[in-house]
């Protein structure tokens, strides 16, 4: 029966990690970036959903769009003003690019927000709980879960059944191509950006609920993030729906396993380390992942 | 003994069938070319006998040992060299470091491979740009550098893809003697994949044509040239019909 | 034999490079008794030291071309070792350091094989990953002292069999003797052919391929030089500070800088890491204690870190040595 329960919190929170790996696995499609800020991407989401609902006194779920805004010129600015400039470069330089504007935003953070911990205190949903049967859940986790699902499907929906989702997936596959037939692949690869950051902010706001905001809370996160997307394949947004709720679940059971052996190595403490493993092992034994369609 | 035998060669990409049961002997010695339209499946073959594919089935063996699916550093080092259709361009490394490079696969002495690289630039008259960087060089020097480096391996054969692409016809004229002064004083075994006329039909002493993955043609130059299937695969029916 | 005259054979140098060099290690020589003060003595002693860690790097990340960011581990390594194999069985430093190298090595070996399967950014990421696993493990293993650390018991001063001493000039000339053996060595190893070979492998590794290098074994055994390099500085670390934690030497933000110097100099060049060490180390120094002073002012050191990072990044991934050698050419 913990078994079972464990299983159910493990989706629910792979739900969200799948939002969070849904933003970087569009930019890596797109144009072969990985982006080293997309935690602290996750981490703005977070404080900006928790500062609008304590200063406004506004429920946290009715400013969530703010941090969708935020992030979506999060990730406009990072592309215009970065990212475009670290395209001409070699690997290496791409990959410090992001990886500096990760330490930016994080040392921002922390000057302008402390290194203390916050969580929401006040909502709508915060500390109430649903009973289905054995099983308890948290509203918050709940609600986040559905509300990722959502943005889930939006996501989805735009890229495959809108003419701009179209284009920005022609762009992904084939840049000249696309650029032959008029599509203006720059404002593409800022749309890419845009909605990878306007997810992941998404997500952020839903995360502080129920999960600590702190300044370095990024790099937890991207490590999921990758493991996700690795497992699912670069590229892919089938994969890194499956690879999420996959990789929530494996650290829900993780502890567990230790819980039922008696096993103190695999404890909570090594809770991550367990996904850091994860990663390494898929991308050594498949390195395109599930559905990966980039090599 | 047979140099290169290919038997049955069969690699599938999972859609395309790239190579559909292609087989052929090449002779210590001779001069072999590679044609057929795009997409016929010229370069893929190249990269199975090489090791950059692993083929589905079938057999390569090479001086009578069996080197299907080895990897390409082992079949060069068993004696098979390669060129590319498009070398990299990069700004690292000198043509005289490129060159070494190559060397370095047959001797662990650094003062050895400069002395062999150098020799073998003077053979291919490059020897005014040894200090240069590829990214400074026109085209038809860094396609005789690529050729140049992969020597330096000392292979007994040498598959070179495309080497006369991107040519004028005088560059060509020269690719072509120097493509002979290979073979004749270095000993070694041309196998070519090419476009360009040109340099297939004087040199080959053999000509194989591919089709749609198949081999659809062997033989002399000036037979293939009259042969219906190959002006077909080419120039289509009609023209075929007209010969 | 040919090694050590390869070693020692910087012929090949311009002018420039060779006076500036050899002026530079004038200063050198002489800097414990210019009389500066102890901090800046102290921030002298991590510029060589992470020289040190740059040059390693630079032999798989610059030579190379494999962008990895989890060198932090092996400078673990030997910090451990050494404090460790002091603090239990009281070995000293000449000999708990070689058996630390050797660790590092054969644990390189260990990871690399499996690493070196990946390419590019996968490749990276998993640099960070295993970093990130093995820091985890210190932090939880109790038999090393977890989170806590080890400290190094004091001894009489100077010495020299565990390496203490009371003052930083001995340190001093005790870094910038490992700083001069690697020197020599990267001046042979760019020499050698497993340097020729893994520049080729950098420019375009397909090709090398095609020329009888098998990619992966070099990679792997650039990576090992690499990891030993780093050991040696972390070993000097444990006997400089007296103290080692998983936090402080085996951290992700360790694993960056080192990287990052290097790139900032410019990777895969001899003097790149030296460079960037000299710039961003005192800088590093000094803001940190600067702004650091100053209340309310936490992180802005990183963030203009940060910022270097981005801007060197996006302009000029060649770091300065590249700017130098643009303006070289333009000369010439």
């Amino acid at each position: 029966m913990i078994v079972l329960d464990a299983l159910f919190q493990g989706i629910l929170m792979g739900l969200l990690f799948a939002l969070v790996a849904l933003g970087l696995t569009i930019i890596f499609g797109m144009m072969d970036i990985v982006n080293f800020a997309h935690g602290e991407f996750l981490m703005i989401g977070m404080y900006t959903t928790y500062w609008t609902s304590l200063l406004l006194h506004i429920d946290p779920l009715i400013t969530l769009p703010a941090s969708a805004i935020v992030g979506m010129l999060l990730g406009l600015a990072s592309y215009y003003w970065l990212v475009k400039y670290l395209l001409r470069g070699p690997m290496i330089a791409q990959l410090f690019g992001t990886f500096g504007l990760m330490l930016f935003l994080r040392y921002l953070a922390q000057f302008l927000f402390g290194i203390d911990y916050r969580i929401i205190q006040k909502g709508l949903l915060v500390g109430k709980t649903l009973s289905l049967g054995p099983f308890r859940l948290d509203w918050t986790k709940l609600s986040a879960a559905i509300f990722s699902l959502i943005a889930f499907l939006l996501v989805y929906y735009l890229l495959h059944r809108t003419k701009l989702g179209k284009a920005l997936r022609a762009t992904a596959l084939n840049r000249e191509a696309a650029n032959y037939m008029g599509i203006k692949t720059e404002r593409m690869n800022a749309l890419a950006w845009m909605i990878g950051g306007g997810t992941v902010g998404i997500a952020g706001g839903l995360i502080v609920n129920f999960w600590y905001v702190y300044p370095t809370i990024g790099l937890l996160f991207i490590m999921i993030a990758f493991a996700s997307v690795a497992m699912g394949g670069f590229g892919s947004i089938k994969g890194a729906f499956f690879a999420g709720i996959l990789i929530g679940m494996l650290e829900m059971l993780f502890p567990m396993f230790g819980h039922l052996t008696g096993w103190d190595f695999f404890g909570p403490h090594f809770k991550f380390t367990v996904v850091y493993f994860a990663y390494f092992i898929i991308v050594v034994l498949r390195p395109q992942g599930l559905f990966g369609w980039k090599r | 003994m047979v140099f290169l035998e290919v038997i049955d060669l069969v690699k599938d990409f999972g859609g395309v069938v790239a190579n559909n049961h292609v087989s052929f002997q090449i002779n210590q010695g001779e001069i072999i070319g590679l044609i057929g339209p795009n997409g016929a499946g010229k370069t893929t073959l190249f990269n199975c006998i090489v090791g950059y594919h692993k083929p589905d089935s079938g057999k390569v063996i090479f001086k009578g040992k069996e080197i299907t699916g080895f990897k390409p550093f082992m079949t060069n080092r068993e004696g098979i060299g390669r060129t590319f259709q498009l070398t990299k361009v990069t700004a690292g490394m000198t043509v005289l470091e490129n060159v070494m490079v190559g060397a370095f696969c047959r001797t662990d002495d650094r003062l050895l491979a400069k002395i062999e690289a150098a020799a073998i630039l003077g053979f291919m008259g490059l020897d005014s740009v040894k200090a240069f960087h590829l990214n400074e060089l026109p085209i038809a020097s860094q396609k005789k550098i690529g050729l140049a480096r992969a020597i330096a391996t000392q292979p007994e054969l040498m598959m070179l893809d495309e080497v006369a692409s991107g040519l004028n016809p005088k560059e060509t004229e020269e690719m072509v003697e120097l493509l002979k002064k290979i073979h004749r004083e270095k000993k070694i075994t041309l196998f070519l994949i090419e476009h360009v006329m040109e340099v297939v039909m004087p040199i080959s002493q053999r000509v194989i044509v591919l089709d749609g993955g198949e081999k659809i043609a062997e033989g002399l130059p000036r037979d293939i040239v009259k042969n219906e299937r190959v002006i077909k695969a080419y120039l289509g029916e009609k023209y075929a019909k007209g010969f | 034999m040919e090694t050590l005259r390869d070693a020692f054979d910087f012929r090949d140098f311009s002018k420039p490079e060779k006076v500036g060099f050899a002026i530079f290690s004038l200063f050198l020589l002489i800097f414990p008794w210019l009389g500066a003060g102890s901090f800046v003595k102290a921030v002298a002693i991590q510029f060589l030291l992470f020289s040190l860690f740059g040059m390693g790097w630079n032999t798989i990340g610059g030579y190379g071309g494999q962008v990895e960011l989890g060198k932090a581990q092996y400078v673990g390594i030997g910090a451990y070792t050494v404090a460790l194999m002091m603090v239990w069985w009281k070995i000293p430093f000449w000999v708990s350091m070689p058996i630390g190298i050797l660790i590092a090595i054969g644990y390189s070996f260990i990871i690399g094989y499996p690493l070196f399967r990946l390419k590019g950014h996968y490749f990276a990421i998993a640099t960070i990953c295993t970093s990130l696993v093995l820091q985890d493990i210190f932090i939880n293993w109790k038999l090393v002292g977890a989170a806590k650390g080890i400290e190094l018991p004091i001894h009489e001063h100077p010495d020299f069999l565990y390496m203490q001493f009371k003052s930083d000039t001995y340190y001093f000339y005790f870094i910038m003797g490992l700083f001069y053996v690697a020197i020599f060595y990267m001046n042979w190893f760019r020499k050698s052919k497993l340097g020729y070979q893994l520049r080729m492998i950098k420019e375009d590794e397909e090709a090398a391929e095609s020329l009888g290098i098998d990619a992966r074994w070099c990679k792997i055994k650039a990576y090992s030089i690499a990891s030993a390099f780093v050991a040696v500085g972390g070993g000097f670390l444990a006997v400089y500070n007296l103290y080692i934690d998983p936090y402080s030497v085996m951290d992700l933000d360790l694993s960056i800088k080192i990287a990052l110097m290097s790139m900032l100099g410019g990777a895969g060049s001899m003097w790149g890491p030296i460079i960037g060490s000299a710039f961003l180390v005192p800088l590093d120094r000094f803001l940190g204690s600067w702004l650091g002073a100053q209340k309310g002012l936490i992180g802005v050191d990183f963030m203009i870190y940060a910022a270097l990072i981005m801007i060197v990044s996006a302009y000029q991934p060649r770091g300065i040595w590249g700017i130098i050698e643009q303006f070289r050419k333009r000369g010439s």
